[in-house]
């Protein structure tokens, strides 16, 4: 087993949640109309915390915008320089994104590839009118001039750590562990 | 984490793969199915990866396919056809594909008449290698795109019973079918006449049948074959018209069929032989969707061998 | 040839299936000719307790490819390699460039044999004119110039009547024929054994019918004219029954079979290695247990390599276009001993006869056993000597073996042709 070292607990990263929703609402809630504005989660932890970001929104402001899931293997640089290939995910964008203020949202946001990819994909699938980035963690680390417009807990960790979020089958299990890259 | 390790930088035929791997395949195909269905046909996945086709038996349709696949993927694409080749002047096979290499190609799809070519290329070049079918050896893609397009009308492979009738002898659409559907639990029946349907199919859990009736009363999905006339010149059958009369699909025949069976055909269809026109465009034809299913598992795999090349 | 220098063999186990011995003792060598011991004065002793001294090892089916494809096989390079596999007479086929169909042909290869050959060299000569079945070869002719035996190997005469005429007229020279059988309106291309795994590969098929109608034929001549023939790397089950049945009705048919049929299947071609391609090809297990089941009753008396030098780059090809045959003379004992010694199939004497006794009944030799004044042809075998074959020792020019890389138990570690050491792995011994 890797060695794991805890950062974040539940009740953290459901404040930082709470923190992420309300930051949206406050951009987004009466200028845009709920149906105008959608979430898409990255897989695969993109895509729980895009859940439970909808939650949170429904909480604050009584509107569920739609939620989109979007997989970027596809779109990835580094195809052939890997050692195995991710399994590609289901990919499912229930609504035309033209026009559409989407907020991306993946869990750890570090050297910006996975969010260039993600541009890539999503701009392939029409013109949106504008594109947010949610993440639940920064840790810094960019290698591309990519920023989260929203960003719940920014962490410094060695550069050859690797951050990984955990979500369990219920809204009350999470957790951030911290560990070495190369045992991940 | 679940990541399945594709370690292939090959795929050369069914007979190798583990199940999990034809399903790992047919998984991914799901998700490249949908790139074709989108307005933008085309994702970034092997930008500035260099693939030939390399045709040494003509082939229409699934060339076509793959260079589709390779275009959705947005690969740069040469194709050497056996004319154009220097194979008539002389060179090896592998001296022309060790020519080829030298280019800094990454991946080679081959199709070639003699069966086993691209196993000998495989083992002797670095890039990887695409069978597009060996003689009567193998056909990996299509019987990857026949098993895609069962499960997606069928839900499942598992207890399915297949019936595929025709030239079994010469046909690497078979054979290639036929590793695909035991490895994943479906009952294969062969049929057709008994000069072209061996009986040492049996030996690996096939039942062999040439009665065309019992060959498909109970079949979930029947899969024909094309019958190409040389086989009536070397004797294997009297006649073409002797072959339909009583291994070929029309009116009459296919009220044994079950009333939700699916009928395929890899095509092109000799119409009126093995198949007649109003079962082809009748509605338990899937034939078309076949061949939109082959893009998307041609994309899935070149995809999958593209990623491990490298190794 | 001969070597003039006295040698004592100490210490060897002997066996001699000619004269039905096996005993420790001590073989004396002098003018290239077997000698009492005490005869000698100062003779080189070499050691060999432990090890086994057999009369020289035959091999009666080699293709040494010269004249016409040096590339693959020389008179030299072959012979070196009849000698690195412990043999110390070959009987040479006649499916040269030009094929030896006339008398100037086979003095080419006996006078090549001469000068450059390290082991007896025994040319065999065609059947029929430019091997083409249609006319008869200057069989008299050929005989005189010192033909052993006649053969169209690699082709069959596929007119009945030819054969018959061909069968009766050799007879009356004393020359044994060495048939390949193969009906040749069967073969449709066929690459493999016909059978399941043609089926399962996609492989254009060779019927075991083929090879059997002709073993038919040829016993049919057999009984008819009296003439002798031997059937060529019998491959099949009934062949092998049919051989069977008219030997005991006393018909003048023999038959051989090679390591590679006795040791390997058709299962093996899925690797599709051209080096499995031989003609005939290799069968399915049950034809190779009747193989095995033919030479422990005797059915089966002779054990040939069919050595069948091809370059690399003859063989590095599709399957479907690389020539038939494999190299055979550096493997044969190691694969023999493994599978029909070490197994308990057969004897170590009985091993021995079908290199031996059996292929000498045939071609007439009668100076082979290890009696005092016949000539110093010897084999020495470790038969415990476990090793892997690497076929890039190989003395053969070719190294188209089906072997390679495989290991196996015991082989010849010396070759004394005419009392000369022309192979040895033994202690001492430069390599």
């Amino acid at each position: 087993m890797p060695e794991k070292v805890k950062l974040c607990n539940n009740f953290e990263i459901k404040a930082a949640i709470n923190e992420i929703a309300h930051s949206i609402v406050a951009e987004f809630h009466g200028k845009t109309p709920a149906k105008e504005f959608a979430l898409i989660g990255i897989h695969r932890q993109g895509v729980p915390l895009a859940q439970r970001l909808i939650s949170s929104i429904e909480q604050h402001s009584g509107k569920c915008p739609e939620l989109a899931q979007l997989d970027i293997s596809m779109y990835r640089d580094d195809i052939g320089m890997r050692n195995s290939l991710p399994i590609i995910h289901e990919t499912n964008i229930p609504f035309d994104v033209n026009d559409m203020a989407v907020i991306l949202v993946d869990d750890v946001l570090s050297s910006g590839r996975t969010i260039r990819a993600a541009l890539d994909a999503i701009t392939d699938y029409g013109r949106p009118k504008l594109i947010r980035l949610a993440v639940l963690v920064d840790r810094g680390n960019r290698e591309f001039p990519i920023r989260a417009d929203y960003a719940g807990i920014d962490l410094t960790v060695a550069q050859d750590s690797k951050v990984m979020v955990e979500f369990g089958q219920s809204e009350n299990d999470s957790s951030i562990y911290v560990t070495d890259w190369d045992k991940a | 984490m679940g990541d399945i390790a594709w370690h292939r930088k090959d795929l050369l035929s069914i007979y190798d793969l583990e199940s999990e791997e034809i399903s790992l395949i047919l998984d991914t195909a799901e998700e490249f199915k949908k790139v074709s269905e989108r307005n933008v046909k085309k994702v970034p996945a092997l930008r500035g990866k260099t693939v030939v086709n390399f045709f040494v038996e003509p082939s229409t349709r699934t060339r076509m396919s793959f260079e589709l696949a390779e275009h959705r993927l947005s690969a740069d694409i040469v194709n050497i056809a056996a004319d154009s080749s220097s194979l008539r002047k002389g060179e090896t096979l592998l001296d022309t594909v060790r020519n080829i290499e030298a280019l800094q190609i990454d991946l080679i799809v081959i199709r070639h008449s003699a069966p086993g070519a691209p196993m000998l290329i495989a083992k002797n070049i670095s890039c990887g290698v695409l069978n597009a079918g060996d003689g009567a050896h193998a056909h990996p893609t299509q019987a990857l795109l026949d098993l895609f397009t069962i499960r997606e009308k069928k839900g499942r492979l598992r207890g399915l019973k297949v019936t595929i009738i025709g030239d079994i002898l010469h046909s690497r659409v078979a054979r290639s079918n036929i590793w695909g559907l035991l490895k994943l639990g479906a009952e294969v029946t062969l049929a057709g006449p008994s000069t072209l349907v061996p009986r040492d199919f049996e030996k690996i859990g096939v039942r062999v049948c040439h009665d065309l009736r019992s060959a498909i009363e109970d079949a979930d999905v029947v899969n024909l074959l094309r019958i190409q006339h040389e086989r009536q010149r070397a004797g294997f059958f009297p006649s073409v018209n002797e072959y339909a009369r009583f291994f070929g699909l029309n009116e009459t025949t296919e009220k044994y069929l079950k009333p939700d069976a699916l009928v395929m055909h890899p095509g092109p269809i000799n119409r009126g032989v093995e198949l007649a026109s109003t079962v082809a465009d009748g509605p338990r034809s899937v034939i078309l969707e076949q061949v939109t299913n082959g893009l998307a598992v041609r994309m899935a795999v070149l995809f999958l061998v593209a990623g491990c090349m490298n190794k | 040839m001969s070597d003039n220098s006295e040698i004592l063999l100490v210490g060897g186990r002997v066996i001699d299936p000619f004269c039905k011995m096996d005993m420790v003792m001590d073989i004396g060598i002098a003018n290239g000719v077997i000698t009492e011991p005490g005869k000698l004065k100062k003779p080189k002793k070499i050691k060999l307790h432990g090890k086994v001294i057999a009369p020289g090892f035959i091999d009666m089916h080699v293709h040494l490819r010269e004249p016409g494809n040096t590339a693959a096989e020389t008179i030299r390079s072959g012979t070196m390699a009849a000698a690195a596999g412990g043999f110390t007479s070959i009987v040479a086929m006649p499916n040269t460039m030009p094929p030896a169909d006339t008398p100037g042909t086979v003095e080419y290869v006996r006078r090549h044999a001469e000068s450059e050959g390290v082991v007896r060299v025994f040319p065999c000569g065609c059947m029929s004119k430019g091997l083409e079945g249609k006319e008869m070869a200057a069989l008299g002719s050929l005989k005189r110039a010192g033909v052993v035996a006649l053969s169209d190997d690699g082709r069959c005469i596929q007119n009945h009547e030819l054969m018959r005429h061909v069968v009766e007229y050799a007879a009356s020279f004393g020359l044994p024929i060495l048939d390949h059988c193969e009906d040749e309106s069967f073969k449709a291309n066929g690459v493999m054994h016909e059978g399941k795994w043609s089926v399962l590969l996609g492989m254009a098929g060779q019927a075991a019918a083929s090879e059997e109608l002709i073993v038919a034929r040829d016993i049919i001549l057999s009984r008819q004219t009296g003439g002798k023939i031997h059937i060529q790397h019998i491959s099949s089950l009934a062949s092998i029954e049919q051989v069977r049945q008219a030997r005991a009705q006393g018909i003048n048919i023999t038959a051989e079979a090679t390591p590679h049929h006795l040791a390997l299947t058709d299962e093996c071609v899925k690797r599709f290695d051209a080096n499995h391609k031989m003609n005939p090809p290799l069968r399915s297990e049950e034809d190779r247990q009747s193989i095995i089941a033919g030479l422990a009753d005797g059915t089966i008396t002779v054990i040939a390599t069919d050595h069948a030098p091809h370059t690399t780059t003859s063989k590095l090809v599709e399957f479907d276009y690389a020539p038939f045959g494999v190299v055979g003379l550096e493997t044969a004992v190691p694969v023999c001993l493994h599978h029909l010694y070490h197994t308990g199939v057969l004897s170590l004497s009985e091993l021995i006869a079908k290199f031996t006794v059996g292929p000498a009944e045939i071609l007439g030799f009668e100076d082979r056993a290890l009696a005092i004044g016949n000539p110093a042809d010897l084999t020495v075998l470790d038969i415990d000597d476990e090793f892997t074959v690497d076929a890039t020792t190989f003395k053969s020019l070719s190294r188209n073996t089906p072997f390679d890389g495989m290991s196996f138990r015991g082989r010849a570690v010396a070759t004394i042709v005419a009392g000369r050491i022309v192979h040895s792995l033994l202690p001492g011994s430069a390599r």
